[in-house]
């Protein structure tokens, strides 16, 4: 983190730019089965995806703690949350997830960023 | 562990504090420099309705045109290049993806800004610079034009060689979202006749919430900024904007997101987004009549209103007509919270590949 270009005056202004300083990094990410009609509930996604920390990085990597936010069981569409340091690994063991119980799969990842609210307001969507 | 797989692209946070009533305050320009803006999220506690004049103002939002597959060269059409010299007409390609496909963006001060790939570049023949966001390969390139400009007077060089080029060598056609000023509607009416083009009026949806979860410092009395931690903040006005929950208990599996602390609850509050091609003076207007709102409203009730501005994602410009790239995300968008003393607290926002906002 870095603090640069603060100014104070008697009045109240005061400006302070951070570089580099969001704790967390926010993801939509998108479910997409072989069987589309397949559904998973919550507590089921979040598994599955521990599952695929473990399988590419280990227990260790499994227990990155990340945050499933908000869950739509229709369209398994999720928004999750994650320390930015394991950004790159939550992504990468997204990307390498293949298979659900038998079944071809592929997460979508639809939107990154490290502020919650720009997942708010996406013009591509 | 490698330190490589810890560093995620730079991503850079404005938090200015200052007062409407300071004559120094910048917020009008800055509100003015975001160019296009796709959706405007405003927050008003302890409101389960809008107030009529809040309404209608949220309900005046001005329309725009989207005109399908578009030819450029129709951009410095004579007659269209009268009505850009005059001021106030702003357009964007629309769907078309910024780190894949050409896009294109005309300024309100006339500035026509175009985003190409190599290729396309090549073949337009047209006077332009490499993207500052190129990584190792020059990939994308940048052709800025001033469409004010003396040289592109209809007969001008500047203007035969871009014309022929969008005619000849590069007939890009793209879809057009344009937002015109006042009444300027009668003068691209020839334009518009030539294709196929529609008129929309911002979508406005708005939600009552209740037991809403707030951050204590923020309905204190006076209310208290939370500049502390403006990530916390941010993450909270975003947790209420996407309507993820923030009451998860520390043992939870799923969630372990919680509001900051110390925190309250709100009994009731009113969440009202507008989306489209928004113009500045109307989001202007809007944050006059809230402010407004505020300063009459009786105290204990209003403490704080908040409104949250995106810009588009594939906009070619950004902050002050600055290059702007998609990364990962595309993020620029800012947030003001407002109080009703006319102290306000503003964070501007961008991801990796964008300039510092102003």
């Amino acid at each position: 983190m870095r603090r640069a270009d603060k100014e104070d005056e008697p009045a109240v202004y005061q400006r302070v730019v951070l570089k580099n300083a969001s704790p967390y990094h926010y993801l939509k990410v998108c479910l997409v089965l072989e069987d589309e009609s397949t559904r998973l509930s919550a507590v089921e996604l979040k598994q599955f995806i521990v599952t695929g920390l473990n399988s590419l990085y280990g227990e260790v990597g499994a227990a990155l703690t990340f945050d499933l936010l908000k869950y739509d069981e229709d369209t398994l569409t999720a928004l999750l949350r994650v320390c930015s340091r394991g950004l790159v690994k939550l992504w990468s063991s997204l990307t390498l997830l293949g298979s659900y119980q038998n079944q071809a799969c592929a997460f979508r990842v639809l939107q990154v960023s490290p502020f919650l609210l720009a997942l708010t307001g996406n013009s591509r969507e | 562990m490698s330190p490589d797989l810890e560093r995620t692209p730079r991503n850079l946070l404005v938090s200015e504090r200052s007062s409407f009533l300071d004559q120094k305050n910048r917020i009008s320009s800055q509100l003015d420099q975001l160019h296009f803006n796709y959706k405007v999220c405003v927050l008003l506690p302890e409101c389960s309705s809008a107030p009529s004049h809040l309404d209608s103002a949220l309900n005046t939002f001005s329309s725009f045109y989207l005109i399908r597959k578009l030819p450029l060269y129709e951009l410095l059409d004579t007659h269209f290049l009268e009505t850009v010299r005059h001021g106030g007409v702003s357009g964007l390609s629309y769907r078309t993806r910024l780190d894949e496909d050409n896009c294109v963006a005309l300024m309100p001060n006339g500035r026509l800004s175009l985003s190409l790939d190599k290729d396309s570049f090549e073949l337009l023949g047209v006077e332009g610079k490499p993207s500052r966001f190129n990584h190792r390969t020059k990939s994308r390139f940048v052709v800025c034009v001033d469409l004010t400009d003396s040289s592109m007077a209809p007969g001008g060089r500047g203007y035969q060689r871009l014309v022929t080029g969008l005619t000849s060598r590069l007939p890009l056609k793209t879809d057009f979202l344009m937002s015109l000023p006042a009444g300027g509607g009668a003068s691209v009416q020839a334009l518009l006749s030539r294709y196929d083009w529609s008129e929309h009026r911002p979508e406005v949806s708005s939600c009552s919430l209740t037991d809403l979860l707030c951050p204590a410092p923020l309905t204190s009395d006076p209310p208290a900024p939370l500049t502390s931690d403006p990530h916390r903040l941010l993450e909270w006005l975003g947790a209420v904007h996407a309507a993820v929950s923030c009451e998860n208990s520390s043992s939870s599996f799923l969630s372990s997101l919680v509001c900051p602390e110390p925190n309250k609850k709100l009994s009731h509050a009113l969440r009202v987004s507008v989306c489209g091609l928004l113009s500045h003076q109307d989001v202007q207007k809007l944050i006059q009549e809230i402010r407004v709102y505020l300063s009459v409203s009786p105290p204990g009730s209003a403490s704080w209103a908040s409104v949250t501005l995106h810009g588009f994602v594939d906009s070619p410009v950004s902050w002050g007509g600055e290059e702007h790239g998609v990364l990962r995300g595309g993020d620029n968008f800012l947030s003001l919270m407002m109080f009703p003393d006319q102290s306000y607290l503003l964070h501007l926002a961008t991801g990796a590949h964008d300039t510092c906002p102003p």
